[in-house]
């Protein structure tokens, strides 16, 4: 009877595992390896280079030593809508703070329609066009609007699918502007005798130092 | 004998939630079975579509408000012996959501029927009619990309 009941398990486990492997195989053979998923808070946020409206290829690393908004969006998405606005005045509010807001258009549109329905939603930030690739790159965004926080050294800080308030999106660029940023490239005595100057230059303390 | 139907009823129940999880991705909109539909040589019969969406989703209805939003299609084609003569969409229902509450939306939310009008050829026959339906869905908060759910049935024309 015992042995019975073993071979059950060792039948039942089995199945399980090919039914695991089945479904991740399916997956891969989709989309490739996703890159992204579950918490993401901590890991690198993967690179990309995508075009932008007019034409441009821009490429996150571009904005190493910036805090980046980088929403996943659609022209077909009605809450997306509702976050644009927000995104313009936090990019207006703390841009010079170091902000940098991204929308990614995940849009079978023309660039021209897109460009068109941003300019009415007031966008004042690069809109890119997004890919599969990056999509998958991101863990596969299906779930629009999607948005991911990224800290001044390309770590990812926060990730929020679906519409949230405008109060939670505002705590999560203030975190980001704030989270710990480890220039991995500049010596911290070249980084604060350029701070130096760029304060003697302008006679001003750097936003965000009297914080 | 109750402790011996206890593990493997542990387990069947195990598996479905299992699956239930796997199944996450499907598309939030299913059509009912459709049976064979029997038709006389030369005849027009209207053959009803029946669909369901999942309780917290709406999808666009076929003519929405906006250009931008994507309508809810249906693509059906036949062999030379069945043609699809028309399709009859619901209208949408007008909806505002918390999202965005000031703007009224057209949407098909819970169960809806697209009439398909089926003409029959001469020959007698069974025909298989086969397509997809087209639909991009929301919940209160975030949309999911277009989708598309394949649509079939069989028609039997008799003399």
């Amino acid at each position: 009877m015992k042995r019975n009941a073993l071979v059950f398990v060792a039948l039942f486990v089995a199945i399980l595992a090919m039914l695991a492997s089945g479904k991740y195989l399916d997956r891969t053979r989709k989309h490739g390896p996703l890159k992204l998923v579950g918490n993401v808070q901590g890991v690198q946020a993967p690179d990309f280079s995508l075009p932008s409206l007019d034409g441009r290829k821009v490429k996150l690393s571009d904005f190493r030593g910036k805090a980046v908004l980088l929403n996943f969006w659609a022209t077909w998405c009605p809450p997306c809508k509702v976050e644009m606005p927000w995104f313009a005045d936090l990019q207006k509010q703390y841009g010079q703070d170091g902000l940098v807001v991204l929308g990614v258009a995940m849009d079978d549109s023309e660039p021209a329609t897109i460009a068109k329905f941003a300019s009415e939603m007031g966008v004042n930030y690069q809109v890119l066009l997004g890919t599969n690739k990056v999509s998958d790159d991101y863990g596969d965004v299906q779930y629009l609007p999607t948005t991911f926080y990224i800290a001044r050294d390309g770590t990812i800080v926060d990730k929020m699918t679906g519409l949230l308030g405008r109060k939670d999106i505002e705590d999560a660029v203030k975190k980001t502007l704030n989270a710990n940023y480890k220039p991995a490239s500049v010596p911290l005595n070249q980084a604060d005798a350029t701070m130096k100057q760029a304060v003697a230059a302008k006679g001003v303390s750097p936003r965000g130092a009297s914080r | 004998m109750r402790r011996g139907l206890a593990l493997p009823l542990a387990m069947l129940l195990f598996t479905g939630v299992l699956l239930a999880q796997g199944f996450g991705d499907k598309p939030p909109v299913a059509v009912a079975p459709i049976g064979n539909v029997q038709m006389k040589a030369g005849a027009s019969k209207s053959v009803s579509l029946d669909f369901r969406i999942g309780s917290e989703f709406h999808i666009n209805s076929h003519v929405p408000k906006s250009p931008l939003l994507i309508p809810t299609v249906l693509k059906l084609s036949g062999p030379e012996q069945v043609t699809i003569a028309d399709l009859k969409y619901p209208a949408g229902q007008d909806m505002s959501f918390s999202f965005s509450p000031d703007e009224k939306l057209s949407v098909y939310s819970g169960d809806f029927t697209i009439d398909a009008v089926v003409k029959a050829g001469t020959a007698a026959g069974t025909y298989p009619v086969k397509g997809e339906l087209r639909f991009q869905a929301c919940d209160h908060s975030a949309c999911f990309p277009p989708r598309s759910i394949p649509v079939q049935f069989q028609v039997t024309v008799v003399k």
